[in-house]
């Protein structure tokens, strides 16, 4: 077993990059959508091969045990190739999740299927009256003989109609004196008949989001993780290293690398109102990149990164849409046309960029969510 | 990353040079100065020499501290805090930066170091739209004739130093400020200081370097200024925001302290996030500056933090007032000196959308060059 962390920086990131390099299919290079597993299975069975699934999971769960300084190398490696995440909620969601609060069966049994994606996992939390307010959340799950029966209904939930499994907040007690209290984190198959999945078209007109139906679905009651009804904070404890992943740069700095060559074939920079325009955005990348480095720093040293990490993700995805629209200005007359826009030798899709961009300040804790945290536990404003 | 070691340093740095100004009176201090119509505190400039601020980017074999640009951002981060008149800044950056490239063993270097001199710089020259980029002013026969304009600390000095055009090319003097056929003009500043206008007709000047190594170390203390002087105005933003975030969380309106309010937080935050990334922006440039010798770099390096830092200056003093509603209009609250040094410091060495374009220019020009 290679110990990466004793590596040096440049060296790991070397090895990174060569493997990427040398075994990343070049069709799925920079996908402008999100696949199905089988369109990737390939490259994750080279991925799963080389033991490179799940670089934060500790060594003895099958992961590569990166520390925090070897992960940020191996996702900006990742990022700059071109790489795309896969089917990762079950790696980067469900099983930290089952190695922090799991027994040593649900480990035993669920991890190396995560690994081998055998089960595909996809994440069931918000549902039509839980969104932003997410422990406002109503499914059911009671308790029957060995089992759960499960009722009620998820939503926007991400690649549901291409997983077998779902994991899921849901209410346990709902007589419980907070709506905070009362839920329990539940694994649950959807292969069975109290299980419907209905895919919805999104703005793209691609089919990335469901809804899931549960009438009486059931889910043996093993497969309830940590203790029942301390669901919410088990969910909540998991926050601190996504909160970097989802403020990280690489979004934004691909957009701009699309924009400049688009730009420039179109002959936008001709315009000084343009070139500004293209300034601007280009230095709030780069800046943000300095703020990143802040924290990931932190990161590096060991030191648990606050709750001021939500700015990362408040300024780099306002500034990814600002990139977008950009790119619709410099297409002109073309603005609002589908499909690649093909410029010299390059080729952009300006609307998948743009439509891209739209959610990003919506999920993990939408922008507005996240100026509430700032100020009250950063900046300490009074309710 | 920088090194732990240099982390500590610069920490302990920052902890002297804000204990040092806060003892001095803090902003109370900038303001008793402005209301005397005094500019600057000829005490206070000798006690920051005594403290070493002035020599902190300046190399150690050439009596200074040796700790880089870095170090100076932090003092200038630390004057922008306290909006101090004193032209530090200008000192290390233009001053300091001019005589330690050209003429290092010019007694004034020392002086200025330990702040026993003052010495403003004069540069550059005024033009029909702004400033112009071909100079006229003339040194012959150790004489200058014509003019320099926007020289900071012109009011207070003892000498200037300025850059001319001989018939060899540029060269560097030195004239004392009461010498013959100089007229200094003040032009009265937002926040009470002046910049000075100089006309030279036949003024005494002692030559101190001359040839292609003035342009060079020219550009490259501009260079160093403009960088300084966007660690002043993150200093200045950051205590701005403070002030106004103290305040929101005081002020009640409708039983309720007026910072309960979610407009008026989320405006907060995006101020406050608007200072985190200048100041992250700044200090990483800096640190890059001490890093390279390529002049191109480190003047585009030097033009990033600026726009950064007068973007966010102007947005966060700005917003500042709005949150502070009337009180934020009247001269007798501090947010005003915060707004009003902005202004100043925002227009000195190029604003935001000068410095995007030098930005994007200097960007252009390397990936045709590649
Ligand atoms: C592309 C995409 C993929 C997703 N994938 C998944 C998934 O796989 N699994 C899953 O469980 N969920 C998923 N979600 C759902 C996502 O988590 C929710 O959209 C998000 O939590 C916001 O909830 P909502 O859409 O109901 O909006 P709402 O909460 O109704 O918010 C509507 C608007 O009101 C604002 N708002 C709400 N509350 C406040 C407040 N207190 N103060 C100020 N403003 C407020 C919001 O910021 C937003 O602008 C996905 C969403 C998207 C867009």
């Amino acid at each position: 077993m290679t110990d990466w962390n004793a590596m040096s920086d440049a060296e790991f990131r070397k090895e990174v990059r060569g493997f990427l390099e040398a075994e990343y299919p070049e069709e799925l290079r920079h996908l402008p959508h999100r696949p199905k597993f089988a369109e990737i299975e390939h490259w994750h069975r080279k991925l799963h091969t080389k033991g490179w699934v799940a670089p934060a999971w500790p060594a003895e769960y099958g992961g590569m045990g990166l520390n925090a300084a070897k992960l940020l190398i191996f996702y900006e490696e990742q990022q700059r190739w071109g790489v795309n995440r896969g089917r990762d909620m079950g790696v980067q969601m469900v099983g930290p999740l089952i190695i922090k609060f799991g027994t040593q069966k649900q480990k035993n049994y669920w991890l190396p299927r995560i690994l081998s994606c055998e089960d595909i996992w996809c994440q069931g939390y918000s549902e039509p009256g839980a969104g932003s307010d997410l422990a406002n959340l109503r499914t059911r799950a009671e308790i029957d003989g060995d089992d759960f029966v499960i009722n009620g209904q998820k939503i926007w939930t991400t690649m549901a109609h291409d997983a077998t499994h779902i994991f899921m907040l849901v209410r346990t007690d709902p007589d419980a004196p907070k709506k905070q209290q009362g839920i329990s984190f539940v694994l649950a198959s959807m292969d069975q008949p109290g299980v419907e999945v209905r895919t919805i078209t999104t703005l793209s007109g691609e089919t990335e989001f469901c809804e899931v139906f549960f009438d009486n679905a059931r889910t043996p009651r093993e497969n309830l993780v940590g203790e029942l009804n301390k669901g919410w904070t088990m969910a909540k404890a998991l926050l601190s290293f996504e909160r970097i992943f989802i403020g990280s740069p690489s979004l934004a700095q691909n957009a701009l690398g699309q924009l400049e060559s688009f730009a420039r074939g179109r002959g936008a920079f001709d315009d000084p109102v343009f070139r500004d325009r293209f300034a601007q955005a280009a230095l709030d990348v780069e800046d943000h990149a300095a703020l990143y480095s802040r924290f990931a720093d932190q990161l590096k040293r060991g030191e648990t990164l606050g709750a001021d990490v939500s700015m990362l993700k408040i300024w780099v995805t306002e500034c990814f849409q600002r990139i977008t629209e950009l790119m619709i200005e410099a297409a002109g007359p073309d603005g609002g046309t589908v499909g690649p826009l093909q410029v010299g030798n390059v080729s952009v899709d300006v609307l998948a960029s743009f439509y891209k961009a739209r959610p990003t300040t919506i999920y993990g804790g939408s922008n507005e969510i996240q100026r509430n945290i700032l100020s009250k536990a950063v900046l300490g404003l009074p309710d | 990353m920088q090194s732990s070691e240099q982390e500590e340093d610069l920490r302990l740095l920052r902890e002297s040079a804000r204990t040092l100004f806060d003892r001095a009176g803090g902003s109370g201090r900038s303001r008793k100065l402005r209301d005397a119509g005094g500019e600057f505190d000829p005490d206070m400039v000798r006690e920051l020499g005594e403290a070493g601020v002035f020599g902190v980017a300046v190399p150690e074999e050439q009596g200074g501290l040796g700790m880089g640009l870095a170090a100076g951002g932090v003092i200038a981060e630390e004057v922008g805090r306290v909006i101090a008149p004193e032209p530090v800044v200008a000192t290390i950056g233009l001053g300091l930066g001019l005589l330690r490239r050209l003429c290092p063993e010019h007694p004034k270097l020392e002086q200025l170091i330990g702040g026993e001199a003052s010495l403003a710089v004069a540069w550059q020259e005024r033009g029909p739209g702004g400033a112009s980029a071909d100079a006229t002013c003339r040194y012959a026969d150790g004489k200058l004739t014509g003019g320099k304009a926007w020289v900071v600390g012109a009011g207070g000095t003892q000498d200037f130093l300025v850059v001319a055009e001989a018939d060899g090319g540029p060269v560097l003097v030195l004239a004392e400020a009461s010498a013959d056929g100089l007229v200094t003009t003040r032009r009265a500043q937002a926040d009470g200081s002046s910049l000075g206008e100089l006309s030279f007709s036949g003024t005494p000047a002692a030559e101190l370097a001359c040839g292609a190594a003035v342009q060079g170390a020219l550009s490259e203390a501009v260079a160093d200024a403009t960088a300084l002087a966007a660690a002043e105005l993150v200093g200045l933003s950051q205590r701005a925001f403070e002030i106004t975030l103290d305040y929101i969380k005081t002020r009640e309106q409708f039983n309720k302290p007026i910072g309960s309010f979610q407009v008026i937080q989320h405006r907060a935050v995006d101020l406050n996030v608007m200072c985190e990334v200048a100041q992250a922006a700044v200090r990483e440039v800096l640190m890059r500056m001490d890093g390279e010798t390529d002049a191109s770099i480190r003047a585009r390096l030097a033009s990033r933090a600026k726009a950064r830092a007068v973007t966010a200056a102007r947005k966060v003093t700005r917003d500042a007032i709005q949150l502070h509603g009337a009180v934020g209009y009247t001269d007798e609250f501090d947010i005003g000196l915060y707004l009003n040094r902005a202004l100043v410091l925002s227009a000195w060495l190029g604003d935001d959308a000068y410095h995007r374009r030098i930005w994007f220019d200097a960007r252009e020009e390397e990936g045709a060059a590649q």
